[in-house]
């Protein structure tokens, strides 16, 4: 009983109704999702979607509608398309071994064999003589768009063995897509990370700002550094702006570089499965702790945000702490950029004479500093340190992929539009002919097998060919 | 731009032209007509390329950013993918009733919705657009002309009494006609398929993944699908004959609409097709 169940379970997996029926469903569900809009509750689209449209948002939250690529269902939908796509896989398979075999035994045709085996039978024109008829028939045939060749007494056109291969290539690609797709988004982080001008940052989860992984991302086996060297706000090369410019370079464990390279849109840095792209910038102050005999306590960077919004047009991201002679935290310290400005606000760049901010609060939350300092300028902080403000330089926060599985995607993506390629142009045919002649009558016999993407249908071929040779069917046989 | 406005009305006159010579052609059974109207389209097709020329020398790109540019090359494409097929075979000329309406409709549209010119930025800049939009508009040539081969199928079997089969009768039998409508379909399947990847890997290198779940991108996805089903229907479960051809005449108004109409309904970052433009 259960075996029977399996089988039916088989067969209705593999039934082309049940694929043909997948897909529509799967196109109505992206549209579905294509118009609802996706994200969070909170998002703000999706909040006024569900504002404007009380009655709809009921179903589509119940269905998880707003996101409805990262839905169960999305993904239960997906893995019966895999499974019926391995299915079918299969059985083109099948047909194409059993295709590619008959390809082969008739390409090795000769007279006997078509007249032994044939589908069309033409009793010609009485006048016509044989070599005659052959010639007429392979014109015919010709200008049907079929090239014949002779062999052995026969006319031949039959399509080579891989012809046959296409389609059962493009479904299994089409199956490798899926489980690339899978595969890469159990393996692959994705994040943003804020990098300051000479500032090296270890590739750990802790250095991103946001980053999201898949469930199989193993972040302590990610040994290396990002370092940005450079900072070009206007990069231009070929006549054509390239933005906001970051010099980039991945270092290894050992601190040696792997690869240095301008990072713009369309020229991102890539070493193995890492990729780097540009995707915003800022200013970072570089500001260190001393203490009062000159020694450093610590240094380090402070991102600051370009926002117009702001006072100054800057916000402090994260910030300083200040820290005791036992190395525990006393103060928190934030520094921000006063920008420039102009009629259409602030000037997202660095200014001229660029100062900083230093603002040091204490525990308690009392302000104990609050002023502005120059690049180099030390000022006192309650108790014996001071802060002094190093440099003041740009960020690039970078957007870093790490994906081993995309190359492998390219390339089942090139296996699988080689196979649809082959599937679309690659003609699947046998046209077999010869003529038999007797004392009584001249016969023109023909073996046809038009599967694919041929230029004509064997009712037309057949029409032709009575028509040219000025006979009349006898009847078909196979 | 005076050559390039000139030579864009004289190419949509002619696109008017050889739509009304098909009709007459088909109408009063006169391939002379039909013949004529194929010539309009062709030499319709050398100007507007002609302007296109002009338009790329004077902005340093080709016609692929904005929606003028890309409904006008669609219609470039369409236009010169039917003239290819007529000259090879002008039993197929009459096909151009189903073709030649709709590239006078988007070239007229696109030209009364004009809008600003799509400067290239850094995003824009690669050969990947190139060959994402090339697949683009050799899909829809193929598209369409599957769709005029569906059409005058569809208008030849429901011709009870025979009166419109007689004004096509010069065309090829209906079963040659419904293979020509599924081959097209498979051509356009197959170079849609290589825009989805093109796109795909080029986005993957401008905007850092390969796919987005954009309202196009979904689009593009879904018609890819559509295309599939309808391959679907005619090699496995054998469909054939009227119901085959709607499918096929459904079928690429979809197209259509994900290429052009999406960016006019839904936000997307695909701004070099007329998008609001928020990621260029």
């Amino acid at each position: 009983m259960i075996g029977a169940a399996w089988r039916r379970l088989v067969a209705l997996l593999r039934s082309p109704r049940f694929a043909t029926v997948l897909l529509l469903v799967l196109s109505g569900w992206a549209i579905v999702g294509g118009i609802v809009p996706q994200g969070t509750a909170t998002n703000s689209d999706v909040m006024a979607w569900a504002a404007a449209h009380p009655a709809v948002e009921r179903y589509a939250r119940a269905v998880n509608l707003h996101q409805a690529f990262t839905n169960p269902l999305f993904f239960a939908l997906v893995v019966l398309l895999g499974i019926s796509t391995a299915l079918c896989a299969w059985e083109r398979t099948k047909v194409a071994l059993r295709r590619s075999a008959t390809l082969h035994s008739a390409a090795r045709s000769d007279a006997a064999s078509v007249e032994a085996r044939h589908d069309i039978e033409i009793v010609c024109d009485p006048s016509l003589s044989a070599p005659e008829a052959m010639a007429m028939a392979a014109e015919t045939v010709e200008r049907l768009g079929i090239k014949v060749r002779a062999q052995d007494g026969a006319l031949v056109s039959v399509s080579q063995r891989w012809t046959a291969w296409g389609s059962p290539l493009f479904h299994w690609a089409l199956l490798g897509l899926l489980v690339a797709l899978f595969v890469g988004n159990a393996f692959r982080a994705e994040g943003l990370m804020g990098v300051a001008v000479g500032q090296t940052v270890p590739d750990a989860r802790a250095s991103y700002g946001v980053v999201t992984n898949g469930l199989l991302r193993n972040w302590s086996g990610v040994h290396r550094s990002v370092r940005v060297d450079a900072f070009e706000p206007d990069y231009t090369l070929g006549g054509v702006d390239r933005g906001p410019t970051p010099t980039v370079t991945v270092l290894d464990a050992n601190g040696k570089a792997i690869k240095t390279q301008r990072v713009y849109p369309n020229n991102t840095l890539k070493t193995g499965g890492l990729t780097i792209y540009p995707n915003a910038f800022g200013l970072a102050a570089r500001g260190s702790i001393v203490d009062a005999s000159g020694k450093v306590l610590g240094s380090g960077f402070q991102i600051i945000d370009f926002s117009q919004e702001a006072s100054g047009g800057t916000v402090a991201v994260g910030g300083f702490y200040v820290p005791n002679s036992k190395g525990e935290a006393v103060y928190d310290a934030q520094v921000s950029v006063s920008l420039e400005r102009d009629a259409g606000g602030w000037i997202q760049s660095m200014p001229a004479q660029p100062a900083a901010r230093v603002v040091v609060v204490s525990r308690d939350g009392s302000t104990v500093l609050d002023r502005v300092v120059r690049k180099g300028e030390i000022v006192s902080l309650p108790g014996s340190q001071s802060f002094r403000l190093d440099d003041i330089v740009y960020y690039a926060r970078l957007q870093v992929v790490d994906d081993w599985t995309i190359p492998l995607l390219y390339a089942v993506l090139v296996v699988a539009l080689v196979g649809l390629s082959i599937a679309t142009l690659a003609r699947q045919q046998i046209v077999l002919a010869t003529v038999v002649e007797s004392p009584n009558e001249v016969r023109f016999l023909v073996r046809v097998r038009l599967w694919r993407n041929a230029p004509t249908t064997r009712s037309e071929l057949q029409d032709e060919l009575t028509r040219a040779l000025g006979g009349n069917q006898k009847g078909s046989m196979t | 731009m005076i050559v390039e406005i000139l030579l864009t009305w004289l190419a949509l006159t002619l696109y008017a032209v050889s739509t009304v010579l098909v009709v007459v052609g088909v109408v009063f059974s006169n391939s002379r007509f039909t013949s004529w109207s194929v010539i309009a389209a062709a030499i319709g097709a050398v100007l507007q390329t002609v302007s296109f020329g002009v338009r790329w020398v004077r902005l340093g790109h080709g016609p692929y950013l904005g929606f003028y540019e890309v409904a006008g090359s669609l219609v470039l494409f369409a236009v010169a993918t039917f003239v290819v097929v007529a000259w090879r075979n002008p039993r197929l000329a009459p096909a151009g009733i189903g073709i030649m309406p709709v590239a006078l409709l988007l070239l007229g549209g696109s030209m009364l919705a004009q809008g600003e010119v799509v400067e290239m930025t850094a995003k824009l800049t690669s050969w990947w657009l190139i060959l994402h939009v090339a697949f683009a508009n050799l899909a829809f040539g193929a598209f369409v002309v599957s769709f005029g081969c569906a059409i005058v199928y569809l208008v030849r079997a429901r011709s009870v009494d025979g009166k419109w089969a007689k004004r096509f009768e010069k065309l090829p039998v209906q079963e040659v006609l419904e293979n020509l409508t599924v081959r097209f379909a498979l051509l356009g399947f197959l170079f849609w398929g290589i825009m989805i990847a093109t796109g795909s890997i080029w986005a993957n290198e401008a905007w850092g993944r390969y796919w987005g779940w954009d309202p196009i991108e979904t689009w593009c996805l879904v018609v890819w699908i559509i295309y599939a089903v309808y391959l679907h229907v005619r090699f496995t479960l054998k469909w054939t004959g009227v119901r085959l051809a709607w499918f096929a005449i459904i079928a690429m108004p979809l197209s259509l609409f994900a290429l052009v109409g999406i960016p006019l309904v839904f936000n997307t970052p695909h701004a070099g097709i007329g998008g609001l433009g928020k990621d260029l």
